[in-house]
Formats: structure tokens, C-alpha cells, sequence
């Protein structure tokens, strides 16, 4: 499932060679960085990007996308400051909000589904018009004052060491790519996200699994929400605003295919770590914002020509007398 | 060095070693200051101003940040600070909140944490270097106006966001002298509008409100990108001498207007001297030459002498008005 | 089910087939009524300064909007355009503020760096085959990066650019501001190389058949490269449009406006699947969003609300357009297709 059977799975591996490297490049730019305490601690900052990211994937390899889900996010996050300050306990509000969350997915769902809008227009509008409603709940002061229970998954570190939301984030990825690799409903997504007639004609429900995939990325982005206020302390309009790039940008480096159809949610969590490793190397050695960025857009670059590098030595090879081989590197 | 010589400095040395937490340490404190977002002058000047002030005192200082205003990378900024046992952490906060936990785990390790700019939760920090009180931010930003428009007239405010607390405090003040203040009573608020501290919005909302409100005296902005992004487009759009756009701007930034007349006066204080006195007082704390009670008086060398005020807040309380006249002596 | 039916209908009366007849797309329909509403809702609205205001504050947007359309054509997207416009800006602002000397000739600059800037995507992307959104969405990075680099912490503000420049922007001929005019002209420049150009053809061609295009031995490579090196000459331009526009020129100019681009360009009805919509249908997307700006301030609505409503509009308007492209398609076909797209 993680690239951990008998298969080598061709990005994934290079993914795991450069978060090898990166994690030196880090330990030569900084003396504090390896260190377990300090590696798990930076941990936090990415899992909200990071389940965001699981539900892009998901909505990525269907053969759509929805850059509303940061704003889904603040929306949770406003609506848990509410059902805090109503003091309604968490195990009620966690799943009220992740419900509201996942509706705000599925509308865009099926405005993609049963209207038939390009999924980039419909999204492009819901950020923003989810991004005002949360500013609509939320209101101008932010809310800060959450119960102690509300808190928990995103401030505990279990041991002092090991924090609850990176747990969180693992499990939810375990499951997520066990939903996508095992069971029917991750099937009909990489089918309809390769051919959506063909799946169509095959008897697949097209509108009913887009709409619950998108809810999916709704859902996850309710968790996510959960995270940040217990993370941050806050819950504001502008909660994550801006983020969604970098979300987009864990999905394509870890080889979702944005056309749809490829990729595997190993290889999304595995650019994670490697934009971590790298974001935290660079981080603890004061390393300039502008820097960082240039680094990520070159390695972006230079990560996805790798296949095509591949392929060209692949097909040099071929030339030879070693016979049939697969060229595809990924 | 002879051989007496070295054995007698290298038992000075592991004296002081051992001794070390035992000495109160004057200097060598290592300074970490981060901003809203780099790359914006007002807040490299800060920066510039804190390295001085450090140098100075013969303290490090490193300045980093995120390249734009990220709360969540602002945080991950400074854990990645504390992950370096810092002595002094230096911020401009752009959630108040959202920082709290990581500072106040700072404080919890002995750091000293002092805001700029922004404040962050009280309980988070240890002092806040405000450039001017709220209240001294509204008066001074009204001045300005008079100075644009001494008969009064309708006036829009301009800020960054309904989430940003000193533009919001601002408004407050601001509408209350107008209210109250018999020198402000000349003015009535029309509008509020925001621009996230973004030039082409601003530009944008200033031809709006200059449409809705035809009869617009003084466009009023706290934010420092809007200000002169809003004299602009009021030049561009014919209303030069009609309608005035003041508040808040970096001096190179409305030179332009001020030097061919289409505006008369903008505000700001020294960017530079405000890091500075941040870096200085967080070392004067530091070197325990600093108690944090109201009513403490203090010197922060080039800056000169400050009070400590109500809970922490140190208030700079400089303001400069930037004319015609004045806006090339202001040096940045 | 009952068998579709194959029969050729006479074509009846239906939005479809108006809007066939005054040939008038989903964005303006949409505009129109948009307009319409706002007229309705504040007396200021239709006034002729008003909505001066309102092609002013559009016109920028417009040609990056048009420039977008044009990739978007292709079947491919850029997300760099406001970090190209940064850069261009930047660095012709700071070389005009050095060089006082040079005359409007300077406008090359960023027409030149732009494409060069483009076609490093174009080639990225044609030829290293990456996928469109992963190339532009590292060249964002890169070239802020570069801009913030370069800067060192400064802005270039207006004192400093020359006065040619500045008076650019203020300029207007019989009532109309120089920028709306500049906009006007390059949209329809663009517009008409797209319908009267085998080149421009082409672009149309790789967007809504590659396979076909191929087949009849169309280079897409080139003309990817092409579309790309277009979008990077208009953003060079608006960067420097833009500059001109507000005066300051910062390190983050035009940040986020990859995101304004493809709204307006998706309410003006380009298909972001490639080869439907025009350019000056994203133009006019960008008059959307500019109209619902100034209405909502006229009108006096709460920030928060705007906010709301600017991003239902674009869902509205993109809902609209497919609306009417589909009624269009049954009018003109007179039969129903057996299952509605969407499914």
C-alpha cells in the first residue's frame, strides 16, 4: 500500500531517495536538525496541508480538482469556534462540522457532476464564495477561547514526542490509500479519472462517485480544520488562506497525474516529507523565504523531468539487444 | 602568549564555563527577529534597525521569514527559531492567536519575547514595542487629514482586512474623535473598505468609493500599501485637489504626490528605530537592566528614553508627518 | 427508455435559439444582466464615469485574462502569469527608474523579457512534456523568487519612474483612459489572429482534437510553445501596464493573480478542457469581476458579503455559460442528445 510491498513503484522510490537526500542536505545546513524530537515537532505544519492534500489526490485522480478546500477548512474552523463558545463537547461538534464540510465538498460536486461545470471554474468560484462565508460565521475577531478537548488532536504530543495530529494524518492516509487501492470505489476513480465514458458505459454511477469524492475532500478538510484549531489556538476567516499552492503542489510532486487516472496517495505523503525535510532544513538555517521558494520551484521542475530523463535512457537501452522492457518510469 | 600567560586565561576561561549560569550575562545574546512578511521595505528597515541595535550591544542577530504573510508559516518560522535556543525572539505577529502557543512555550524556556508592529496575545510575549498607541495612531492620521482638508467633508477609511486588530483599533478611535473630538467634528464617516494590503486593490477600491461617494473628501488609510496606491489613483482619475488620500505610507512611497501637490500630508514613524528599540529592550531585558512594570523608565541608546507602560506595552510614540517640506529629510 | 430521437425538430423558440440569433454568448448575457441589476440597485451605477471606473479597473485583468484564454485553448493552463508580471514590472521599473533617459521605447523590455519568461514554460511543456500545472506552478515559484532576489528588499516607487510612464496611465483620448484603449486594441488584435491566422487557427485546432491535428500533421509543439510565448508577452505588458497603473512597484505585484486570470477567463467561457471560448470572452469575464466589484461598493455591502457573492457569481457565470452552449447546441441540432454531459 505504501510502497512497501514487493513492487518498486518508480516516482515513489525516487521520492524516497530524495527525502534521503534532503534530510542530509538539512543536517549539513543546520546543526539542530536531526534530532527525533525536533523531526517529529516539525511534523505538525505539514498535516493539515497534508489532509487537504490526501482529498485533493483523491479529487485529482478522478479527473477534477478543487482548489476550494482550503476555504472549507476555515469554514470548519469557524464553526468549531462557535460550537465551542455554545460549549457543545467535541465528540458532537468534531462530527457536525466534518458533516458540513463534506456538504460543502459535495455541492461542489455536483455542480461538477449533474451541471456539467469544469470542476478548475466551479472551485475557482467557491473558494471564494466559502472563503466569505467563513468570514460571514467567523466574524471579525477570531476566536481563540477553545475547551481544552477541542485542542487535543492538534496540540498533544503524545510522550512529549509524538504529536496526535501527525498520528492522525498517518492513519488517515493508510485509509485513504487503502480506499483508493483496494476498494471498488478507488477502482471506478482511477477508471473514470483514465476514461469517463468508457466507465460510464461500464455501469459506473459517474455523477454519484464525483460527488462523494469531492464530499471526501470536504470531509478531510473538516479534519484538517480540527487540527489547526488546536494547533494555532485560532479560528479566523483567513485561516489558511493562500495555502491551497502548496497543497497543490504536494499532489503533482507526488505524481498524481493531474489529467487524472495515475499516481498513488504513497506518493503524495512521501512529497510531503519531502517538502518537510527540505522546508525544515532550510528553515532552522535562517534560510530567506524567497530562497525557499526558488528551491521548491526548481525542485519541481527538475523532480517531474525525471521521468522524462528516464524514459530517454530507457529508450537509449532499448536500443540493445536486451529485448522488450516497460518504458514507463512511472 | 607565554606558557604562564595561557594557563592562567585557560583557568579564567573554565572558571567562567563552570561558573557561567552563576554570572549574569551582559552581551553575546542571540537575537531572532521576524517580520509579517520580507521583502517589504518598512519591515527590512526594521529589520536593518535591530541588527544595528544588536551589533551595538554585541548581541547575533538573524532576520528571517516567510516571503509572503502566512500565519501558518510564520509559526513554523518560530518554532524553527526556538528549535535554536534563541535568548530574545523579535515578531510583528499576523494572527495574534495563532502564535500564543509557540511563544508562549519561548517564555516557557526562558526566551524573551517582545512584538512590533503587531501585537500577539498578552500572556504570549513579554513587551510590545507600539509605534503609537492606537489612539496617538487615530489623532495622528486625523491631523493629516485636517491638514488635507481643514474644512472637513466626508471621509472613507481604508484598511487591510476586518481581521486585522490595529486597523480595526484605528477605525474604532478614529470614528470616536470624530464623534467627540470638537477638532474632528468637521468629518463624517461614509465608508470602510479593505484592501488587503494589496496595491492594485487598493487602487481599485479607491476609484470605487471615489464613484459611491461623489462628494469623498479624505480617503483614510491605515495600511501602508493602500495610502499611496489611493493618491495614485486619485491623481489618475482627474481628482487631484477634490479628494485626498491620507494615513499611513512609507515616505519614497508618496514623495511623488507630496512634491507636486496632489497631497499634502501622510504619516508614519521610523520603521528602522522601531526594530531597533524592539532588539534593544528584549537585550535590556535579557541583561536583567530592564523590569517590566508601568511606569519604568529607560534608555535605548540611539533611540533615546521610553516608558514601560500598561502591560508591556512600551509605546515608541513617534510620529512623523510627511509633507511637502519634510518628506526628504525623513531619509528612507 | 424511449429511443432518441433521430429526426431532425424544427428548431423552436428557445433561450438557445436567441441567443443564436443575437449571437451573444453566456458572458454577456451575463453581464448584461448583471448590469442590469445593478442599475436597478444603485442609481450611480450606469452613470458614464461609473462605469469609466469600471474599464478601468478592468482593463489590466482583461489582457491577462486574454492571455490565459490563449493557453487555455491549448488544453494546458499557467498559473505563473502574475509572477511573470512581476518580474517584467520589476525589473523594467527599476531599469526606467536608473536610465531616466529612455523614451517609451522601454516598453520592449517587458515584452521581451515576458517572452522569454514564456517561452521557457512553452518549452518545458511541449517538449519536456510535463504536465502544464506543474511547470507553471514551479516558474511561479521561480520567478517570484528571481524578483525577490533581485530586489533586495527595496520597492521601486513612483518618484523614481519616469514621467512618460507615469503620464501614460493618467492619459486618456476623447474620454477614454489610454489603458482601456491599449486593452481594447490588444484583446482585438489577439482576437482576430486567433480567427484569421492559420496560426492562430491552429491553436484552436490542438486545443479540440489533438489527435486529430496530429493525424493531419499540426506540430502541437510549436504552437504550445507559441500560446506560451504569447501569454508572456501580454504579461509582460500588464506587469507593466500595472507598474504604470499604481505607481509602487513591489516584489509580490500581481501575486494571486493567476486565480483572477482563469475566473475571468472561465466566466468568459473558455472551456479550461481546450479549444472552445474566445479572448475577448475572458476580457469581458474580467469586466464581470470588475462590475461586481464597484456595484457591490456602491451598494454599500459588507465586506464579508462581497466576498461571498464575487465567488457565487463566477459559479453563476460559469453555470450560465454551459447553459447557454448547451441550448445553443440543441437549438442548432434540433434533437436531444440521449445523456446530458455532467454524467
Amino acid at each position: 500500500m505504501k510502497g512497501l510491498g514487493s513492487r518498486i513503484f518508480g516516482w515513489e522510490f525516487a521520492l524516497v531517495l530524495l527525502i534521503a537526500l534532503a534530510a542530509a542536505w538539512s543536517t549539513y545546513l543546520s546543526p539542530y536538525y536531526l534530532t527525533v524530537e525536533q523531526i517529529l515537532y516539525s511534523t505538525r505544519h505539514f498535516v493539515f496541508p497534508g489532509l487537504l492534500a490526501l482529498g485533493l489526490a483523491v479529487v485529482v485522480i478522478l479527473g477534477e480538482i478543487d482548489i476550494s478546500l482550503a476555504s472549507i477548512l476555515a469554514v470548519g474552523a469557524v464553526l468549531l469556534a462557535k460550537a465551542s463558545a455554545f460549549g457543545l463537547p467535541i465528540v458532537v461538534a468534531a462530527p457536525f462540522v466534518v458533516c458540513v464540510c463534506a456538504c460543502l465538498g459535495g455541492l461542489n460536486g455536483a455542480l461538477v457532476a449533474r451541471l456539467g461545470l469544469p470542476s478548475l471554474a466551479v472551485t475557482v468560484g467557491t473558494m471564494g464564495a466559502y472563503r466569505g462565508l467563513a468570514f460571514i460565521i467567523g466574524s471579525e475577531t477570531g476566536y481563540t477561547d477553545f475547551d481544552a478537548s477541542y485542542a487535543y488532536v492538534g496540540a498533544t504530543r503524545l510522550g512529549g514526542l509524538v504529536p496526535v495530529s501527525f498520528l492522525v494524518f498517518l492513519a488517515l492516509a493508510l485509509a485513504v490509500g487503502f480506499l483508493m487501492e483496494r476498494t471498488v470505489f478507488g477502482r471506478r476513480c482511477y477508471s473514470v479519472g483514465n476514461n469517463k465514458e468508457a466507465a460510464w458505459i461500464a455501469g459506473v454511477d459517474v455523477a454519484r462517485l464525483k460527488i462523494e469524492a469531492f464530499a471526501l475532500g470536504g470531509a478531510l478538510a473538516g479534519l484538517a480544520a480540527l487540527v489547526w484549531v488546536g494547533q494555532y489556538g485560532s479560528a479566523r476567516g483567513d485561516n489558511a488562506d493562500g495555502s491551497i499552492l502548496f497543497v497543490v503542489t504536494a499532489v503533482v510532486l507526488g505524481g498524481i497525474d493531474i489529467n487524472g487516472g495515475r499516481g498513488r496517495i504513497a506518493g503524495v505523503v512521501l512529497a510531503l516529507f519531502l517538502l518537510g525535510t527540505i522546508r525544515n532544513g532550510m528553515g532552522l538555517a535562517n534560510i530567506g523565504g524567497p530562497t525557499q521558494t526558488v528551491v521548491l520551484g526548481l525542485l519541481l521542475i527538475i523532480g517531474v523531468l525525471r521521468p522524462v530523463i528516464l524514459n530517454a535512457v530507457g529508450r537509449l537501452r532499448r536500443m540493445g539487444p536486451s529485448g522488450a522492457r516497460s518504458t514507463l518510469a512511472d | 602568549m607565554g606558557m604562564h600567560t595561557k594557563t592562567i586565561a585557560a583557568a579564567a576561561l573554565l572558571a567562567l564555563a563552570l561558573g557561567g549560569p552563576a554570572l549574569a550575562k551582559d552581551s553575546g545574546f542571540k537575537l531572532m527577529m521576524t517580520p509579517k512578511w520580507t521583502g517589504f521595505p518598512y519591515f527590512e528597515a526594521a529589520g536593518r534597525g535591530g541588527k544595528d541595535a544588536a551589533a551595538e550591544l554585541g548581541d547575533t542577530f538573524v532576520y528571517a521569514g516567510a516571503d509572503h504573510a502566512d500565519v501558518s508559516l510564520q509559526v513554523e518560522t518560530l518554532e524553527n527559531f526556538l528549535t535554536q535556543k534563541p535568548d530574545g525572539i523579535m515578531l510583528a505577529a499576523i494572527d495574534l492567536n495563532a502564535v500564543a502557543p509557540v511563544l508562549k512555550q519561548a517564555r516557557a524556556a526562558g526566551v524573551v519575547v517582545t512584538t512590533f508592529d503587531a501585537d500577539a496575545a498578552t500572556e504570549a510575549r513579554d513587551m510590545f514595542v507600539n509605534q503609537l498607541s492606537y489612539k496617538q495612531a487615530a489623532q495622528t492620521m486625523l491631523d493629516c487629514a485636517l491638514l488635507d482638508a481643514p474644512e472637513g467633508g466626508e471621509v472613507a477609511f481604508v484598511a487591510a482586512s476586518p481581521t486585522a486588530p490595529n486597523h480595526t483599533a484605528h477605525i474604532k478611535y478614529m470614528k470616536e474623535f470624530i464623534a467627540n473630538d470638537p477638532k474632528y467634528k468637521v468629518f463624517t464617516v461614509v465608508d470602510t473598505q479593505y484592501a488587503n494590503d494589496d496595491d492594485a486593490k487598493s487602487y481599485d477600491v479607491a476609484i470605487n468609493l471615489m464613484q459611491a461617494h461623489p462628494n469623498l473628501k479624505v480617503i483614510i488609510s491605515s495600511s501602508a500599501v493602500s495610502a499611496p496606491a489611493a493618491a495614485r489613483a486619485i491623481k489618475s482619475s482627474g481628482h487631484a485637489g477634490k479628494v485626498f488620500s491620507t494615513g499611513f505610507a512609507l515616505p519614497s512611497a508618496i514623495k511623488d504626490y507630496l512634491m507636486d501637490g496632489s497631497e499634502k500630508a501622510f504619516a508614519l514613524w521610523n520603521p528602522y528605530e522601531l526594530g531597533y528599540l524592539a532588539a534593544y529592550v528584549t537585550h535590556l531585558k535579557l541583561a536583567g537592566k530592564l523590569d517590566i512594570k508601568p511606569g519604568v523608565t529607560f534608555t535605548a541608546g540611539k533611540a533615546g528614553s521610553s516608558t514601560v507602560g500598561e502591560q508591556g506595552e512600551i509605546v515608541y510614540g513617534k510620529p512623523l508627518i510627511f509633507t511637502k517640506e519634510t518628506v526628504d529629510k525623513a531619509g528612507f | 427508455m424511449p429511443p432518441p430521437s433521430l429526426t431532425a425538430r424544427a428548431p423552436h423558440r428557445s433561450l438557445g435559439n436567441l441567443a443564436l440569433r443575437l449571437r451573444v454568448s453566456g458572458v454577456v448575457a451575463f453581464l448584461i444582466l448583471l448590469g442590469a441589476a445593478f442599475a436597478v440597485l444603485s442609481p450611480q451605477f450606469l452613470t458614464p464615469q461609473n462605469l469609466r471606473a469600471i474599464v478601468s479597473n478592468a482593463a489590466i485583468l482583461a489582457i491577462v485574462a486574454a492571455a490565459q484564454a490563449v493557453v487555455l485553448l491549448t488544453r494546458n493552463l499557467d498559473v505563473s502569469v502574475g509572477s511573470i508580471m512581476g518580474l517584467c514590472a520589476y525589473l523594467t521599473a527599476d531599469f526606467a527608474a536608473a536610465h531616466q533617459g529612455v523614451g517609451p521605447v522601454l516598453v520592449l523590455m517587458p515584452l521581451v523579457l515576458g517572452a522569454g519568461l514564456g517561452l521557457i514554460n512553452g518549452l518545458l511543456v511541449a517538449y519536456g512534456r510535463i504536465s502544464p500545472l506543474v511547470v507553471t506552478l514551479g516558474t511561479l515559484s521561480l520567478y517570484r523568487g528571481a524578483t525577490y532576489i533581485y530586489a533586495r528588499g527595496q520597492e521601486v516607487t513612483s518618484y523614481r519612474l519616469p514621467r512618460w510612464m507615469i503620464g501614460l496611465a493618467d492619459a486618456t483620448i476623447a474620454g477614454v483612459p489610454w489603458l482601456v484603449v491599449i486593452s481594447i486594441v490588444v484583446v482585438a488584435l489577439l482576437a482576430a489572429f486567433l480567427r484569421f491566422y492559420p496560426a492562430g487557427r491552429r491553436i484552436y485546432a490542438v486545443g479540440s482534437n489533438p489527435l486529430a491535428s496530429a493525424f493531419f500533421g499540426l506540430r502541437a509543439e510549436r504552437v504550445i510553445v507559441l500560446v506560451y510565448v504569447i501569454d508572456g508577452v501580454l504579461c509582460g505588458l500588464s506587469g507593466f501596464l500595472y507598474a504604470a497603473r499604481v505607481g509602487t512597484v513591489t516584489v509580490v505585484l500581481a501575486s494571486g493573480w493567476e486565480l483572477n486570470s482563469l475566473a475571468a477567463a472561465v466566466i468568459g467561457g473558455v472551456s479550461v478542457t481546450g479549444g472552445s471560448g474566445t479572448v475577448v470572452g475572458a476580457a469581458l469575464g474580467a469586466v464581470v469581476l470588475a462590475s461586481i466589484d464597484n456595484g457591490l461598493v456602491l451598494m454599500g455591502v459588507p465586506e464579508f458579503w462581497r466576498m461571498f457573492i464575487q465567488g457565487a457569481a463566477i459559479v453563476a457565470a460559469a453555470a450560465a455559460d454551459v447553459l447557454i452552449a448547451v441550448q445553443i447546441r440543441k437549438s442548432v441540432q434540433g434533437r436531444r442528445r440521449f445523456r446530458e454531459r455532467g454524467a
